[in-house]
């Protein structure tokens, strides 16, 4: 029973790989025939691909292929509106599409000449992986249009109203465009999504349309050194004494004083009638008076020099470590690559 | 022995830093009073001194200072008339930066018109520091205790204490300061009578600094 369901899956795989494989190799066979003018059974196979019940995988560009094909067909058999609408299905669903003028006759040529007048559409194909230099290098991008059309084009950050203008005018075709990585505000665009927008009006038709492109960019350049960080509460001595330090220098004056008092007066023995207290009043009002100065003092100058000076060193020492490290940063930043890579999402 | 040893070969090394020197001149006013035999004595006069201070490195002073004056007798002139001369070496160490621990002998010879008594005691103790806000100022307290004291025909005083409290202010190079010291000695009750001597000094002195590297 295994053995009997192994087979058949073996059976199924190659048809299913080799389904998409027969969608290209009916398409290179309708070429040949369109190339030896055998038309009749290019439609067949051309037919054969587009139909809904194609048991074969048809992409986006074997549908886009066929169509052209189908319409180029059907001009070759006198059917030239009905190739035109085929020639015009291709065109909506890529606007990149074309004849080549080699293979094509110039009845085709014509035929779809007219398909892309009366079709509008808007195109800009994918953006490949790709590292640049913003210093020399330039990140490419290229756009169509069918016919004749009131272009813009812009580089926006995803879901701004507004960016870079790379391209305003009429255009007819294909177009190159260049995007220097630069954004509005002068700076080198900064690691994240963008879209490219095409908003155009057809000249012939007076018809609107609009596309988008989304792409992300990353920023690769050498690692970034840290700045210091601002010194905290505890990083720089007080600058002003507390309130209270002015009261502590009274008391402390006060309290040489009372020494000297006590020292006279319990040390001294009192047999003798005393100890020397005029003499120790000296020193008491002395160290009073000491105490009383340096309260007021306190009381009006609060700050300590020293480490408002200590702390303005500190502080320009940290200013220029920073300014040292920023210009080394921006020596670092100016060496940025920008990383392209396309981006899901697709626009209107 | 050992102890000396080990001293005399660290002075090359204490003396190989930092030097500070430290030279004043003393005036003060003081009272000598004795309670003997019954009798109160007080005494008081004018003393004269100076003093060097040498602090060696960030730890360590050392200190000698020479007083004397004549002290008169607050009653009338009399044989308690007398003059009191001394010499203090203080060697001390720097426990905190506002504590130094000291010790150290004092010499003083007290004499008058018939006699002379001579006085020799080791003092121990501290002087700590009190910073009052101002540059340069701070209150000043010392405490000494006096367990080996010998005075000629007298015994040895059961109490010998000194204390001082003072303010003093100091430079760059000069400074000035102010003190008052106090000695209290009670010596043994002999016949039913004890002798208290009290010595009690007010000084101001200046100072000047400098160091040598």
């Amino acid at each position: 029973m295994i053995r009997a369901s192994l087979f058949a899956i073996l059976a199924l795989v190659p048809g299913a790989l080799s389904s998409q494989d027969n969608t290209a190799e009916l398409l290179d066979r309708a070429a040949k025939y369109h190339a030896d003018l055998d038309v009749e059974r290019e439609l067949v196979l051309l037919r054969q691909v587009i139909s809904p019940s194609s048991p074969f995988v048809v992409t986006h560009d074997q549908r886009v292929q066929a169509y052209k094909y189908l319409g180029a067909a059907l001009v070759v058999l006198g059917q030239t509106d009905s190739g035109i609408v085929y020639m015009r299905a291709a065109l909506e669903r890529d606007p990149f599409v074309d004849l080549e003028p080699q293979k094509f006759t110039p009845a085709e040529l014509a035929a779809f000449g007219e398909a892309k007048r009366l079709t509008f559409g808007l195109g800009v194909r994918p953006i490949p992986f790709d590292t640049i230099d913003p210093r020399t290098e330039r990140v490419h991008f290229t756009v169509m249009s069918t016919h004749s059309t009131a272009l813009l084009v812009e580089v926006r950050t995803a879901g701004d109203p507004a960016g870079v203008m790379l391209f305003r005018g009429d255009n007819d075709g294909p177009r190159e465009l260049q995007w220097d990585g630069v954004m509005p505000n002068g700076r080198l665009a900064g690691a994240g999504r963008y879209e490219l927008v095409l908003i155009g009006i057809s000249r012939l038709t007076q018809r609107a349309d609009s596309t988008r492109l989304y792409f992300s960019i990353q920023q690769n350049h050498p690692r970034l050194e840290d700045t210091l960080p601002a010194f905290g509460p505890r990083d720089l001595l007080p600058e002003q004494h507390p309130p209270s330090a002015a009261r502590a220098q009274l008391f402390k004056g006060l309290g040489v004083g009372a020494a000297a008092l006590l020292i006279s007066q319990v040390l001294a023995n009192s047999e003798l009638e005393g100890g020397g207290g005029k003499l120790a009043a000296g020193v008491a009002v002395t160290a009073s008076v000491a105490g009383i100065v340096a309260f007021v003092r306190g009381r009006r100058h609060r700050e300590i020099p020293a480490n408002v000076t200590a702390n303005a060193q500190r502080q320009t020492a940290r200013a220029g470590a920073n300014a040292a490290t920023l210009q080394r940063n921006r020596e670092r930043l100016e060496k940025t690559l920008l990383v392209i890579a396309p981006a899901a999402g697709v626009g209107p | 022995m050992r102890a000396l040893v080990i001293l005399w070969l660290a002075i090359p090394q204490l003396l190989s830093g930092q030097v500070a020197w430290q030279v004043s001149m003393h005036v003060g006013r003081a009272e000598h009073r004795v309670r003997d035999a019954g009798g109160l004595f007080p005494a008081s006069g004018t003393v004269f001194g100076a003093a060097v201070g040498v602090d060696i490195g960030h730890q360590f002073t050392v200190s000698a200072e020479a007083l004397g004056g004549r002290f008169n007798a607050d009653s009338s002139a009399s044989i308690d008339d007398h003059s009191i001369a001394q010499v203090l070496l203080l060697g001390g160490m720097k426990v905190r930066p506002w504590l130094t621990v000291q010790a150290g002998p004092v010499f003083r010879n007290i004499s008058n018109a018939v006699a002379r008594q001579q006085w020799t005691a080791l003092r121990v103790g501290g002087e700590a520091y009190v910073p009052l806000g101002l540059e340069g100022v701070r209150g000043v307290l010392r405490g000494y205790w006096m367990p080996l004291v010998s005075v000629s025909g007298l015994p040895r005083p059961d109490v010998a204490l000194a204390a001082s409290a003072g303010v003093e202010w100091r430079g760059p190079r000069i400074g000035v300061g102010t003190r008052y010291v106090l000695e209290r000695y009670d010596f043994p009750e002999n016949a039913g009578d004890r002798r208290i001597e009290e010595v009690s000094v007010l000084r101001v002195w200046v100072s000047a600094f400098w160091s040598s590297p």
